[in-house]
């Protein structure tokens, strides 16, 4: 192989179509249902009074079972895992979610 | 005189964020796990994507991995380098992985070699642009035989050295030369009989 050669596959290989910097939304929303999935295998989640204390917004579906006066753990289950947000986002990178304190909502986000 | 204590301020500003983000990812909080998966992926996607594409299927699957052992590993996290430093580490091992693995998957008569490299001298179309040649260059990735793209990918985006990827894949640097060797020539090959 000459060094012209390598100097051609060189140039030719190591300039990939260029891509924007960022990960797509809906790879952020199915990485993040997958790790979710993942750390409720060794347990429950932390429950979502637990989450507001430690000073996280959380959405209005969240809020609703927050102020139920329920036990924690039954504050701890995914709950996006029904929610028509996480099916959306993993979805499209521009889904139709507004939802205020919605992780999926949040990975929009430039 | 301020301005010589704003990188130590920052520094320290990030270590204190990222201790943030870890303690609530070790807690199983779900927002905190949403932060950190944003980031991440944020770091890992352009690393990972440069070393996959054109098999863009796979880049998902990489960065899944990539994301459970990072959460896996965290507990070990001890913040002497950043977040940022500390993921990009385990990204870097789990891609050499896939490498490994599949470069050492090859079996030797998967393509047919008999044809010396020096006679395949690629034409190179000075005419074509740059767009055209490197949906050219992905197409012709795509149509080679997984280790020999992988083994392209390796040497000539990742810089590796023949000697880093035979220790890496446990061959001799012979071997790899071989191998290398017949990807080069596989590639030109497919490039010149590429008239689409």
């Amino acid at each position: 192989m000459t060094t012209s050669d390598f100097d051609d596959l060189s140039v030719l290989l190591s300039n990939p179509e260029q891509s924007g910097g960022r990960a797509p939304s809906s790879l952020k929303a199915r990485l993040y249902s997958a790790l979710i999935r993942k750390q409720q295998e060794s347990g429950p989640l932390a429950s979502l009074d637990a989450t507001v204390s430690a000073g996280h917004e959380i959405c209005i579906f969240e809020k609703l079972v927050q102020i139920v006066p329920v036990g924690e753990t039954a504050k701890s289950p995914f709950f996006c895992e029904i929610c028509h947000s996480r099916v959306l986002a993993e979805h499209f990178d521009q889904a139709p979610i507004f939802w205020p304190g919605c992780p999926y909502v949040k990975f929009k986000e430039p | 005189m301020q301005a010589q204590h704003l990188p130590h301020v920052s520094q320290e500003t990030e270590a204190i964020e990222d201790r943030r983000i870890v303690s609530g990812v070790l807690a199983k909080d779900r927002k905190a796990t949403a932060e950190f998966v944003a980031q991440c992926a944020d770091w890992i996607y352009p690393f990972v994507r440069r070393r996959l594409i054109p098999r863009a299927e796979l880049i998902e699957d990489v960065m899944q991995e990539i994301m459970v052992a990072a959460w896996q590993a965290l507990p070990n996290f001890r913040g002497d380098a950043t977040l940022r430093n500390w993921v990009m580490g385990i990204a870097r091992h789990k891609v050499e992985d896939y490498y490994r693995k599949k470069i050492r998957e090859l079996e030797l008569a998967v393509e047919d070699d008999s044809l010396p490299e020096h006679i395949t001298t690629p034409a190179f179309e000075q005419q074509l642009d740059s767009v055209s040649q490197q949906k050219k260059v992905q197409r012709i990735l795509t149509m080679l035989p997984e280790p020999y793209a992988l083994a392209l990918i390796w040497q000539y985006r990742d810089e590796k050295t023949v000697r880093e990827m035979a220790q890496l894949t446990g061959k001799t640097e012979k071997a790899m030369e071989r191998l290398l060797a017949r990807a080069r020539k596989t590639f030109r090959r497919r490039w010149n009989d590429d008239h689409v």
